[in-house]
């Protein structure tokens, strides 16, 4: 009993250095910019450097934007899908997973194909177009993620009869999907938009190649060019990811998703 | 005239036809159930009535208004359903507020009307909870609440009490009984327990593979079963195979005894054979009972169940049950004993299939 108590403990004890050891390493080295002595000399040069106070706005913006019009997208088709056309629910699965087997540099070299400025939907022809036409790749690309977290919250609430209960009390479809149905989901959101606010802060390939000032080729320039500020950047994404995530929970405890005893 | 009709209502999924020819009128005030089996429709006709399905072919009308065309969120049709449906991100005041929130009744009106219906359902000190902090009998009150805020022209009642306890079961349906009754609304009530539906209807629509068997009150259908159907499906019976001896004379013969039937058989022919069914609780094996007709068997077995005994006899190779209250001065039959069974002829029945 004792010896199995100290095994699993050096398992917990591996798992946590694995991960400890090499953020500490980086947070350390961040700090060794001044020569002899640490300092936060890498974090106050990141943070005056206006490029990166742009792209990281940049990424931010374009964030919240893919997690609202991702969640517009996908909440009324997951349930449109569990209330209408259950039958569709393999392809839709399918579809929603095809990012997962398409490379980034594929979806965006296809997307440059098709919506280039000589094109019949010339996106890339302006900035806004480019701009829209990102935030397009960013919700293709984090569907795998906001569909199933999405339809897995719908899973635990009856759908069917909740509409039915709504609608027999006089509610409009817009009333049931926002009043009824959206805050019941709302765990789901949170879970999709945590994981696509933490690919859309990473995302190199698309906005390299459709030229957009984005935080990753920021980050990628910054790490070939220089050696401290890239730690300190990866520390400061990873405590804003921390801080996302926090903001999630916290978040996810003023929301009701206990569902209702069948 | 009616205040819900159903007329000549069909409906199918596809090639499979699973109402035929519905035709029923309900009375406002009235509280009718619709009782049978899995599967034989009861549930689809409720849902047509709501708007939830469309009928195939075949009319609706609630108040002279044809409701065919009306989708449910413009029928004013109250639901309660089996699995409560109450919305979990909102508490017991704002589940009940919501319909009264869609017709945009004032803040003030919402709040009254609220609160005079947790009164009436008794739980009024729960306003603030949620749904998942509730046991579900007062989820159901909650649902029943809800769905009777708006003052809806219909009341439907879907299995409401199919996920509850026993004890709860009966308790909330005589509360249900009894508020109708207090709010004198319409109202159609779906369930598969004849216990239920016998003790809360006005009337009870016994349905079978898509028809309605038979409509009649539960006195009707429980004493007068219109179909042989009814007859198994609403109590327990005891069927028994009989040859016809004399039509005119209504006399058959069960086995090797005669007996004289009080319904007519003119119609049948001698040599005919005939099913008839008698209630358990019909018959006596008391000594000097009454009844004008008797049958002789042999007891195959005799349970106590303390203020009822249920013995089990042999007639003519066919095993019956019969329930006899507890005479603590009389013992009772005992395993091989020949008894005789007395009723009278009016409690037995002619089954038609």
């Amino acid at each position: 009993m004792k010896t199995n108590k100290i095994l699993a403990w050096f398992v917990v004890a591996f798992g946590a250095t694995y991960f400890i050891v090499p953020l500490l390493a980086t947070f350390e080295f961040s700090l060794r910019m001044r020569r002899g002595e640490y300092s936060f000399d890498a974090y106050a040069t990141v943070f005056s450097d206006v490029s990166f106070r742009e792209s990281f706005s940049y990424s931010i913006a374009m964030a919240i934007a893919t997690i609202a019009f991702g969640t517009l997208l996908v909440v009324p088709t997951a349930y449109w899908v569990r209330l209408r056309l259950p039958q569709m629910r393999p392809v839709v699965e399918f579809i929603t997973l095809m990012p997962l087997v398409i490379p980034a540099i594929v979806l965006v070299f296809g997307y440059l194909r098709l919506y280039n400025s000589s094109s019949m939907i010339p996106f890339t022809g302006t900035t806004r177009g480019t701009d829209l036409l990102f935030l397009f790749a960013l919700m293709t690309l984090s569907l795998p993620y906001t569909y199933r977290s999405i339809d897995a919250s719908m899973r635990a609430i009856d759908v069917a009869t909740l509409t039915e209960a709504a609608q027999s009390l006089g509610a409009s479809w817009t009333t049931i999907l926002f009043k009824c149905i959206f805050p019941n989901v709302i765990s789901g959101v949170l879970s999709g938009a945590f994981i696509t606010f933490a690919i859309v802060i990473g995302e190199f390939t698309i906005p390299s190649l459709l030229n957009r000032p984005a935080f990753g080729p920021y980050l990628q320039l910054i790490g070939a060019n220089r050696a401290y500020e890239p730690p300190a950047l990866a520390m400061i994404a990873f405590a804003m990811t921390w801080l996302s995530m926090g903001a999630i929970q916290l978040l996810s405890r003023f929301t009701i998703s206990a569902p209702a005893k069948p | 005239m009616s205040f819900l009709a159903l007329s000549n209502i069909q409906k199918s999924f596809g090639s499979n036809r699973v109402v035929h020819n519905f035709d029923m009128e309900i009375e406002k005030g009235e509280f009718v159930s619709f009782l049978g089996p899995s599967g034989c429709g009861k549930t689809t006709v409720l849902r047509m009535i709501a708007g939830f399905e469309n009928p195939s072919a075949g009319t609706i009308t609630i108040a002279g208004r044809n409701q065919n065309d009306l989708k449910p969120n413009q029928r004013n049709i109250g639901m309660v359903f089996q699995a409560y449906a109450l919305f979990p991100n909102m508490n017991v005041f704002d589940n009940v507020a919501f319909g009264l929130k869609i017709a945009g009744l004032a803040k003030a009106e919402i709040q009254t009307r609220v609160m005079e219906m947790l009164k009436l359902i008794k739980l009024g000190h729960l306003a603030e909870r949620y749904p998942y902090q509730m046991s579900g009998g007062q989820q159901q009150r909650v649902a029943l609440a809800r769905a009777l805020a708006p003052k809806p022209q219909v009341l439907l009642l879907d299995e409401p009490l199919s996920a509850l306890d026993a004890k709860i079961r009966v308790s909330l349906r005589e509360e249900i009984r009894l508020i109708q009754q207090t709010l004198g609304i319409t109202t159609v009530f779906v369930t598969h327990d004849q216990e239920e539906a016998l003790s809360i209807s006005d009337r009870i629509v016994v349905m079978n593979a898509g028809r309605a068997d038979q409509i009649g009150t539960p006195f009707e259908i429980y004493n007068r079963p219109a179909t042989r159907f009814v007859a198994s499906f609403v109590g327990t019976l005891n069927v028994l195979a009989a040859t016809v001896v004399d039509p005119a004379a209504g006399t058959v013969t069960i086995g090797d005894q005669t007996i004289t039937l009080r319904e007519s058989i003119a119609t049948m022919a001698k040599g005919d054979h005939l099913h008839l069914a008698l209630r358990p609780e019909a018959g006596s094996l008391a000594e000097g009972a009454r009844g004008d007709t008797a049958l002789v068997g042999a007891v195959t077995s005799s349970h106590f169940l303390g203020s009822v005994i249920r013995t089990r006899l042999d007639v003519a190779g066919t095993v019956i049950s019969f329930d006899t209250f507890n005479d603590p001065n009389t013992k009772p039959p005992a395993v091989g004993d020949h008894v005789t069974l007395r009723f009278a002829a009016n409690d037995l029945l002619i089954i038609r299939d």
